[in-house]
């Protein structure tokens, strides 16, 4: 075991509601709360959930792009919290992101040139001729050609946009990149060409990633360890390998359920939950997932469950705790109880035609 | 996993007239930069009680083509070319060049629709009670307490919990979900035959997205209601369409029910785009499979098959195919990138778009394919 390269522990991000007049706080917008996991070097950590759940967040906390409001968040050994000036800037050179939007990240009126080098001229790196070079070979690395140097972001397509936002990261040569849903705004057909490139940069460059993404298949794809998240917290985190074999949170299994797929072989019994995600400004007390858990006991409704720990696995739940232990510590065997109790009880009510 | 229980289907109807046809529609936008022939000869049908999935990347013209049937194809475009048959009522329409007053009876009545952003579509300053009435008054001659009181059926059909409360909100006081089931109830108020939908779950979560096609699949199979599903995830479309439509640069490669075009893709194009969607065992056995090259705008569609210069098939007179693997052209035969290859059935309701697709060798799976290292 390498030592984790990020280490997160109870991170929490919360972000003030303001009202009326004088802009005075009314409530906080839990948006992570108590988020703990780590990513060895050269691994990749998947982070799945809903639109809202918190994802951006945690990447943007880990970044330093917005100030955690508790926990701790250390980079190679370092207390990110700690650090000032100098090894402020450096971390940030070693910590990248590349965004969703290949639109939006990319300022319209620079060139790919100006783009890519914009990071080596901040932090101060380089002769100019060291940073062409730079330039040119991260855009190599991506399969940009030189020909693109002098053009602007508006003259390529999306994937290409995205090759540019890649390069422009690891120009900066990063340990790791907080990849924030970096291939869906693209064209179907050219999502498997970025999803390689990262792939393959990752082995060629060592690289440790964050992936964010909704795509549960690609996120299986890329990632070591995967991590599910509901209104701020991790309910469910596994190897990829386990977590999808043997889901053992009724959240993650109704989110794997919920996604469409072309592949009977993927296909799952569908659970569909009631209501809406609640508000991360008032979450429910308890377990958070509990107003829409076709499982929930009473229990759920008052106690946060703790998180129970295999050597894979760890999941935050009542029920899956006790099924862990009534099988010892079998997560397969768990994961089938869990899964039988919840096509028993998820079936969707029938409508009534009749009107009251 | 266990076996997921297929959605309720209708058992197909006897096939005679379908209740839409839509044949060689072009539909072209005329900017100052030139024209752009966004749908460019579509042709497809959908049967009574079906549901047809219309799949493709963005700009391939799925909503054009929509809008088009609809008739609200947004200035500078206009449909230039091709018929929109729909058979309702014992009668056969041409929505390609209805006049404006009867096409303003179908759209909403006839034909219901729902989009993908529900508050672009609803009316912000009015409930949504009166939203649903006032479609139902524009196409019923019944009284307004009639009216209200479809409103709140319709509410209570989409399973919209609290529906007499919801009935005097505003757009604004419903999450996404909600207001994509207050456009379903909208679309489906005054019993129309068609119900188009374009992208109605995109902006949805993947669990919000779930219930909306179940409440979808399920309304279906109660009202026999026949729905064009218009998605970019071939998922949607593989859990929820008894037929598929695949469209590429404003033309429609291939159609065939659901069931047959996933278990056997026989279009270049699609084989490609379902071999490159990651399965649970691909994960050790290398990189995905890709396919080369960038989708085409209408101002640059290459000409013969719009698929050639990224299609590992192609025969071509030079080396000018994406994949860098030219097929090599035998004598007498037309290139690709010559002729535009006809929509032809290939098995029965099978058609595909492509000179080629006889001689692929025998339909696959695209995983099989994809083992194969077809593509790369
Ligand atoms: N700067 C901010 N100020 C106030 N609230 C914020 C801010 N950034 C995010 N939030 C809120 O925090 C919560 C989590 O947002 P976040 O963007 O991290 O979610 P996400 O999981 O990335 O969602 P998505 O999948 O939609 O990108 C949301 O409720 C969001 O509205
Ligand atoms: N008002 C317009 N003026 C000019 N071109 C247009 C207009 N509306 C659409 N187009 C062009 O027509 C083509 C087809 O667009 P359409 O909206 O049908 O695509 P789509 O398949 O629905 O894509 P998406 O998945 O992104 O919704 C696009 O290339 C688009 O640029
Ligand atoms: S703790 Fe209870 S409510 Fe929460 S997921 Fe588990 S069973 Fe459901
Ligand atoms: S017609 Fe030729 S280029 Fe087009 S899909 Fe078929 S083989 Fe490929
Ligand atoms: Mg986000
Ligand atoms: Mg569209």
């Amino acid at each position: 075991m390498t030592a984790p390269l990020v280490e997160v522990e109870q991170l929490q991000t919360y972000f003030p509601i303001r009202r009326g007049l004088l802009r005075r706080v009314v409530g906080n917008v839990q948006a992570v709360d108590g988020v703990s996991f780590s990513i060895a070097r050269g691994k990749t950590l998947g982070l799945v959930g809903e639109s809202g759940c918190g994802k951006t967040t945690v990447g943007r906390s880990i970044l330093r792009l917005v100030e955690p409001t508790g926990g701790r968040v250390a980079f190679d050994g370092l207390a990110v919290r700690d650090l000032r000036g100098r090894d402020l800037r450096n971390l940030r050179r070693r910590m990248q992101v590349v965004f969703q939007d290949p639109y939006g990240s990319l300022n319209p009126r620079m060139t790919v040139r100006a783009l890519i080098e914009e990071g080596l001229i901040i932090h101060g790196l380089g002769s100019a001729r060291e940073r062409v070079d730079r330039v040119v070979r991260a855009m190599e690395r991506t399969g940009l050609s030189r020909q693109a140097l002098e053009r602007y972001p508006h003259e390529f397509s999306g994937g290409q946009r995205q090759r540019i936002a890649i390069a422009r990261a690891l120009v900066l040569e990063p340990d790791f990149l907080v990849l924030d849903e970096p291939i869906s705004a693209l064209d179907l057909s050219i999502q498997a060409q970025v999803v390689n490139l990262l792939i393959e940069l990752r082995e060629q460059l060592g690289l440790t990633y964050l992936f964010i993404s909704h795509d549960l298949s690609v996120v299986e794809h890329v990632s070591d360890e995967v991590a599910v998240m509901y209104l701020g917290r991790i309910v469910e985190r596994a190897t990829a390998a386990a977590l999808y074999a043997q889901p053992l949170h009724p959240y993650t299994l109704a989110l794997f359920s919920a996604v469409p797929t072309v592949d009977p072989a993927r296909r799952r019994r569908r659970i569909v939950l009631v209501g809406d995600v609640p508000s991360p400004s008032n979450p429910p007390r308890g377990c958070r997932f509990h107003p829409r858990c076709p499982l929930a006991e009473s229990v759920c409704r008052e106690v946060d469950p703790p998180m129970v720990s295999l050597p894979e696995h760890a999941v935050h739940c009542h029920v899956a705790a006790r099924e862990l232990a009534r099988s010892g510590g079998n997560a397969s065997v768990a994961a089938a109880t869990i899964a039988a109790l919840l096509a028993d009880r998820a079936t969707p009510p029938t409508a009534t035609l009749s009107p009251g | 996993m266990i076996e997921r229980p297929p959605h309720p289907r209708l058992s197909p109807p006897p096939r005679h007239a379908p209740l839409l046809a839509i044949k060689n529609l072009v539909t072209a936008f005329h900017t100052p930069a030139g024209r752009i022939p966004a749908v460019d000869g579509v042709s497809l049908s959908i049967e009574r009680g079906r549901t047809l999935g219309i799949v493709g990347e963005s700009g391939c013209g799925k909503s054009v083509t929509a809008m088009s049937v609809l008739r609200l194809v947004a200035s500078p475009g206009r449909i230039e070319a091709g018929e929109i048959l729909f058979s309702s009522g014992g009668t056969t329409l041409d929505l390609a060049t209805l006049p404006e007053p009867a096409m303003r009876s179908v759209r909403g009545g006839r034909i219901g629709m729902i989009f993908q952003e529900p508050m672009t579509s609803l009316n912000p300053v009015f409930t949504v009670g009166d939203q649903i009435a006032e479609a139902v008054l524009l196409h019923r001659r019944v009284s307004r307490e009639a009216a209200r009181a479809r409103a709140l059926e319709m509410l209570q059909l989409v399973r919209l919990a609290d529906p007499r409360q919801r009935l005097d909100e505003y757009p604004h006081q419903l999450s996404g979900g909600m207001r994509q089931r207050v456009m379903i109830a909208m679309a489906l108020a005054c019993d129309p035959e068609l119900v188009i939908a374009d992208e109605p779950t995109t902006a949805l979560d993947v669990t919000i997205q779930a219930q909306i096609l179940e409440l979808l699949s399920e309304l279906r199979a109660r009202l026999g209601t026949a729905i064009v599903l218009i998605t970019h995830d071939l998922g949607v479309v593989a859990e929820t369409c008894d037929d598929v439509a695949v469209m590429y640069a404003g033309r429609v490669v291939e159609q065939a029910p659901a069931a047959e075009l996933f278990a056997r893709p026989r279009h270049p194009y699609t084989i490609g785009l379902l071999a490159a969607r990651p399965s649970p065992g691909m994960k050790h056995s290398g990189p995905l499979c890709t396919i080369p090259g960038m989708v085409p705008l209408p101002q640059h569609f290459p000409a013969g098959c719009r698929f050639h210069p990224r299609c590992a098939y192609a025969r071509l007179p030079g080396a000018e195919s994406g994949s860098g693997r030219v097929v090599p052209l035998p004598a007498g035969e037309l290139p690709c990138n010559a002729a535009v290859p006809p929509l032809h059935e290939v098995a029965p309701g099978h058609w595909v778009r492509c000179f080629h697709a006889e001689s692929l060798g025998p339909p696959r799976s695209a995983q099989e394919i994809a083992a194969g290292g077809l593509f790369s």
